[in-house]
């Protein structure tokens, strides 16, 4: 691609955006989505060591509820592997909660608190440590950093000419982002049907060329921007890689 | 037995939001589809996950 690609916000909070992105091949739009599902690397807890362990959960079953949590990942900061040690240790009665995650990286902290990994009755106790490793969604969902990761077409919406007075109105569902002149607008604005829009006017609907618009969720172990910027990296790395194995 | 961590369909993390689900809706008179819209679970399959949870420690535990 030797075109410049242009990036518009519509929505944008810290873990979800909704963002336009033009200049770019269908195929490409893929790429940057299976990259955000699969290809960006999360640190998530992979390896388990119990000191005790009297809750009713198995010890794997706890292992597994820890390896969901999702840790906070700084970019470039770590390597594939690297390891951070957790440590946790609850007494009942009480709840543990991933909040009580223990972390030796400052910058590697559970991004939620408030999930329950077990309730522990009296005289029970957990006490464990935990390895965090960097690995991609291909591993395993646990290290998949994006959530619901998906991109439509923008549309381009233009009145072609007057409803009949005593038409049948159909409702002409529409769901994302179309583009009224250089206006952008989301369809949740008219509940995403154009007859709210548009009660007296026909309209033709048409898919604007190399225009998506990405609706993007991450897990909290990293922002949207970054999640996407990292995806777009990991993308030309395997295309210089790919070059690099072709050339003579 | 627990409340699970992630919804099993999208991966979205929805065990945070249990407690307070649980204490609004089941324990509280709230309407469930009400405390999910405010909690910010939009989807139906992370609603899924809390309204066909169920906790089983305090059934379990006797019999540890
Ligand atoms: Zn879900």
């Amino acid at each position: 691609m030797d075109e410049e690609y242009d990036v518009e916000f519509i929505e944008r909070e810290e873990r979800s955006a909704k963002f336009l992105v033009r200049g770019v091949t269908p195929a490409f739009a893929n790429g940057i989505r299976r990259a955000m599902i699969a290809d960006v690397p999360t640190l998530a807890i992979d390896e388990v060591r119990f000191i005790e362990n009297s809750s009713v959960m198995f010890d794997e079953q706890i292992a597994l509820r820890l390896g969901l949590v999702p840790l906070s990942t700084p970019p470039n900061e770590f390597d594939e592997d690297d390891v951070v040690t957790l440590s946790l240790d609850v007494s009942g009665p009480a709840t543990a909660y991933s909040g009580d995650i223990v972390s030796s990286d400052e910058m590697v902290q559970p991004a939620e608190e408030n999930v329950p990994i077990i309730d522990l009755k009296d005289g029970q106790r957990l006490e464990l440590e935990a390895d965090a490793v960097l690995s991609t969604g291909k591993d395993h969902a646990k290290h998949q950093g994006g959530v619901s990761v998906g991109y439509r077409h923008l549309q381009r919406v233009e009145t072609v000419g007057d409803r009949g007075e005593f038409e049948d109105v159909d409702p002409e569902i529409y769901r994302g982002v179309i583009q009224e002149g250089d206006e952008l607008v989301d369809t949740e604005e008219f509940d995403h049907d154009l007859t709210n829009r548009y009660p007296d006017q026909e309209v033709a609907v048409e898919d604007v060329e190399h225009a998506f618009v990405f609706s993007v969720e991450t897990d909290g172990s990293m922002s949207v921007e970054e999640l996407f910027t990292r995806a777009v990296e990991s993308l030309d790395a395997r295309a210089a890689e790919l070059e690099d194995a072709v050339s003579l | 037995m627990m409340v699970p961590v992630r919804c099993f369909t999208c991966g979205n993390v929805v065990g945070e939001h249990w407690e307070e689900f649980k204490a609004r809706s089941r324990e509280g008179d709230e309407d469930p589809e009400m405390v999910l819209d405010e909690l910010g679970i939009d989807r139906y399959c992370c609603r899924r996950m809390l309204v066909s949870h169920k906790d089983l420690v305090d059934i379990v535990s006797p019999y540890q």
